[in-house]
């Protein structure tokens, strides 16, 4: 795709799909060892090691409509050809963790993109599940940068009656993401 | 026009999905990023590319196109021609570059060849 996080909402929709409550996504960057890391996490219904190995088979989809998914396949391309790595752990009605590692050096590296774009419509398409957003960057330094946002501690603060879909939370969503990543990313875009 | 008619014509050698040879071919579509072919490549395109992998089978599956062809010889991944072959999906292998073929393939589609042959 031409943005990862357009991945990543592919990949927390499979999690959603799954009956997930909590999706956590992370995004770990490490400027001295090359690497852009994204994880995504769910509590969902898993699935049993023959799904697991099939998941990344495009031919293999647990659609209906359609006999062929690519979400997975391409996320995977993606990192294998920067020369990065991929995994999916899932365990029968635990959860599943996909996470894709990037070399974020290579020619073939596709951007981030819109990382808080993603989260912030995540959040708001789904007001009653929880999400956890968490980006770290180390500097070529060596400084560890990083920020999350939970919608567990958005809930605490707004109380009931505020869903995490009312507008004025999203605008907060929004200002809070850009706020940090710019903060995060000060120096070192 | 078949893809295999179409194939004659460029020079294309075939390297997998031989039950789809008789495919109709009314259009081409050029691209490597799979995840754009896959929205905009049209049924009955020939799809020009360089991703010989499994997941450009399963584009072309999708999108239905009628047939692949792998430009600049581009290698076919083993797993992918095997089902290539099962899904019937034809994949050609070609030397010339994606601008040259697609060249070529206008010329066909066009009916330019046939009109320059009479000259």
């Amino acid at each position: 795709m031409r943005e990862l996080s357009l991945n990543v909402m592919d990949i927390a929709q499979n999690s959603i799909s799954a009956g997930a409550g909590l999706i956590t996504i992370e995004v770990r960057e490490d400027r001295g060892e090359d690497t852009l890391s994204i994880s995504i996490r769910d509590n969902g219904r898993g699935m049993t090691p023959e799904q697991v190995e099939h998941v990344t088979d495009p031919f293999f989809t647990t659609r209906t409509t359609r006999s062929v998914g690519l979400g997975v396949p391409l996320f995977k391309m993606e990192a294998e050809m920067t020369g990065g790595s991929f995994s999916i752990q899932s365990k029968l009605g635990e959860g599943t963790v996909t996470t894709a590692v990037f070399k974020p050096s290579s020619v073939d590296m596709i951007p981030l993109g819109d990382i808080n774009g993603t989260v912030s419509m995540l959040v708001l398409m789904n007001p009653e599940l929880d999400f956890i957003f968490q980006r770290s960057l180390i500097t070529q330094e060596g400084d560890l940068r990083e920020f999350d946002l939970r919608t567990t501690q958005l809930r605490e603060v707004l109380g009931g009656d505020v869903p995490l879909n009312a507008p004025d939370v999203t605008q907060w969503i929004n200002e809070y993401l850009a706020e940090n990543t710019a903060e995060l990313l000060a120096g070192e875009a | 026009m078949t893809i295999n008619d179409l194939a004659q014509a460029c020079r294309w050698k075939l390297l997998a999905g031989e039950d789809g040879i008789d495919n109709p071919v009314d259009g081409c579509y050029v691209g490597d990023l799979l995840s754009w072919v896959m929205g905009r490549a049209q049924s009955g395109n020939v799809w020009l590319t360089v991703m010989g992998n499994l997941n450009a089978i399963a584009v072309a599956a999708l999108a239905d196109v009628s047939g692949i062809v792998l430009c600049e010889d581009s290698a076919l991944d083993q797993d992918a021609k095997k089902r290539a072959d099962m899904q019937g999906i034809p994949v050609y292998s070609c030397g010339p570059n994606l601008y040259q073929t697609a060249a070529g393939v206008y010329e066909q589609l066009s009916g330019l060849a046939e009109q320059l042959a009479k000259i």
